[in-house]
């Protein structure tokens, strides 16, 4: 069933846009300073539509600054936001128009019923009554939040208010969707789901642009990734593209006893990570047996309790490009 | 995979863009607060009405022109309460835990979201104002003439008192600041402004003082619609009013645009 949103209120004034326009999502040299801390350094991407954007880093890249840019809540310092023939950064009334977004924050619906925010939302964005309730019961449905569905705000867990603010971006989706973390405080179970509809909403034809500190869940959903570290991109490609780096790597990670200082590392071990008790570092298959060794060393030390080798994943690439783990809480400096 | 839709091909102006995005604001604005309904509500009333009958409770016999004044003054406190003083509070709260981001970032023009604000203020302020005329009415027996002027005054006023709070709200980015602000504007309204008491009975410096502030203004507009007799210095008001409301609202729609 297709139902057409773009045609709703045909006011004076319209600004109607060619089926065939190229809608895709440009970043141009954006660069974004406050003071002596750039924020957005040169960044430049493109989202085509129906493609799903996974923006990856740890706090503080620079990923919610490029964010707030584009919804027209900052002023670049310098370069180009458009979406299609769009300038978005010269008319951000048009932004909001075409962009539909959840932020990291929680959605303001303390006072609303499930259904009733996500139906209000798709009413701001200019949808029609009957279209939008038609779209908010099939995404509930989808979802599986219906026993919810009349509940207040203020009653429903994090993870459902989570859903309910997904389906409010969604109801009527703009061009471009940026969702800021998405998954945060979801079931294991609800996230499947949710990654489905943000699967449906590229296949509906919008550019998706995906924040996210969950390496894991992006490598397997995201069709293109960007990984921003200190204000830069340092990658940008496809989940394969940015493992091939690392494919003739493995994954040796080491749990440490707790109470256990960091070891030396060996001079084989790649760039390695220690968040809580779990040191992570990457070494070359030749080098299989020696850091099988060197960990079973560290058990019998009593420095760690047990250890894991495997193959790399997308994280890995991560941790080479930023240093960090993906859904870190406290990190430590990075080693060598 | 639920229903297909299209996304949106367009970019709306015009009144009925407007026209949709008003409705859809004031029904937004008025269901946030569908939980402190009931109690704002009684606020508002019991705040009017218990000024009204608290006083005579500091006085045994109170003149009839001092029950006029109080009983033309309490329903400006009545009018201006909702939007200088819970107003930039709500937005207050939106900045602390954050929802403020996603309230800028609805696709609704700033100058649209304004009206759908005030119209919640009317609704939040009009009905008690009455409520206090009628029970001052009822305990004092004061002679009241609600003209039609009432109407310009209570837009004006309302008007005046809403876009300086928004202006506050969204001028001011840290919550405690706009609490602390508001806090002082009820201290100020009923203690140093010539709303409740003459101006004359205020030290000549104070008078001055007031007379480039809007409070004073809002009661002589409001109590020249609910009294007979001559108002010296009404228009003058009404142009002052008219003033603060278009800086104000300027301001507002300023900060609520600003990109830092």
């Amino acid at each position: 069933m297709t139902s057409r949103l773009d045609h709703l209120n045909p006011a004076t004034g319209q600004q109607a846009v060619a089926g065939g326009d190229d809608w895709s999502f440009r970043v141009e040299g954006l660069t974004k300073r406050f003071g002596n801390l750039v924020a957005n350094d040169d960044i430049t991407l493109r989202v085509e539509p129906g493609e799903v954007y996974g923006l990856l880093g740890p706090n503080g890249a620079g990923k919610s600054t490029l964010v707030k840019q584009t919804i027209g809540l900052m002023m670049p310092t310098a370069g180009r936001i458009t979406l299609g023939r769009f300038d978005l950064v010269a008319d951000p009334d048009t932004a909001r128009q075409l962009c539909s977004y959840l932020p990291q924050a929680q959605m303001p619906i303390e006072a609303f019923r499930a259904r009733e925010a996500i139906e209000l939302a798709g009413r701001v964005r200019g949808g029609r009554r009957t279209e939008v309730r038609a779209r908010t019961d099939a995404l509930i449905e989808a979802l599986d939040i219906g026993e919810w569905r009349n509940e207040i705000g203020q009653k429903l867990s994090g993870g459902v208010k989570r859903l309910v603010g997904f389906c409010m971006a969604a109801v009527c989706p703009g061009r471009l969707v940026i969702l800021d973390e998405p998954t945060n405080d979801v079931d294991p179970l609800r996230r499947r789901l949710l990654w489905k509809e943000i699967r449906a909403l590229g296949a509906m034809g919008c550019s998706v642009l995906l924040v996210t500190h969950n390496v894991l869940e992006a490598e397997k959903s995201v069709d293109h990734l960007a990984v921003m570290a200190a204000g830069k991109l340092v990658a940008e490609g496809t989940p394969s593209s940015l493992k091939s780096t690392d494919r003739s790597q493995l994954r040796l990670q080491v749990m440490l006893a707790p109470g256990q200082e960091t070891p030396v590392l060996p001079s084989w071990a790649g760039v390695s990570t220690r968040v809580g008790h779990n040191l992570v570092t990457t070494i070359a298959e030749d080098d299989a047996a020696t850091g099988i060794a060197w960990a079973a060393s560290l058990i019998d030390a009593g420095t760690a309790e047990e250890y894991a080798l495997s193959a790399t994943t997308l994280e890995d690439a991560y941790i080479r490009l930023t240093s960090h783990l993906s859904n870190e809480d406290d990190d430590e400096a990075p080693r060598r | 995979m639920t229903m297909a839709v299209v996304p949106s091909s367009t970019v709306e102006h015009g009144p009925a863009r407007a026209w949709h995005s008003f409705r859809s604001m004031l029904y937004w604005h008025l269901a946030s607060l569908r939980i402190w309904m009931m109690t704002l509500a009684a606020v508002q009333v019991l705040s009017g009405v218990g000024f009204v009958l608290g006083i005579s409770l500091f006085f045994k016999h109170i003149p009839t022109s001092a029950a006029l004044f109080v009983s033309t003054g309490v329903p400006v406190i009545n009018l201006v309460m909702v939007g200088l003083i819970l107003g930039p509070q709500l937005v207050a709260d939106q900045r602390s835990n954050g929802s403020y981001e996603y309230l800028r970032s609805m696709p609704v023009s700033r100058s649209v979201n304004a009206a759908a604000w005030y119209t919640v203020c009317l609704i939040g302020g009009v009905p008690p104002m009455f409520v206090s005329l009628v029970v001052a009415w009822l305990r004092y027996n004061v002679p009241l003439h609600l003209s039609a002027m009432i109407i310009p005054a209570i837009v004006l006023t309302s008007f005046a008192a809403t876009m300086l709070g928004y202006a506050l709200a969204h001028a001011i980015s840290q919550p405690m600041a706009t609490r602390l602000i508001t806090q002082m504007l009820v201290f100020v309204i009923f203690g140093y402004a010539p709303v409740l008491f003459p101006m004359r009975q205020m030290p000549r410096w104070l008078g001055t003082v007031n007379w480039w502030f809007p409070f004073r203004h809002m009661a002589t507009v409001t109590r020249a619609a609910l009294t007979s007799g001559p108002s010296p210095g009404l228009v003058t008001s009404y142009i002052v009013l008219g003033a603060w409301s278009v800086l104000c609202a300027g301001l507002a729609l300023r900060a609520l645009g600003r990109r830092p």
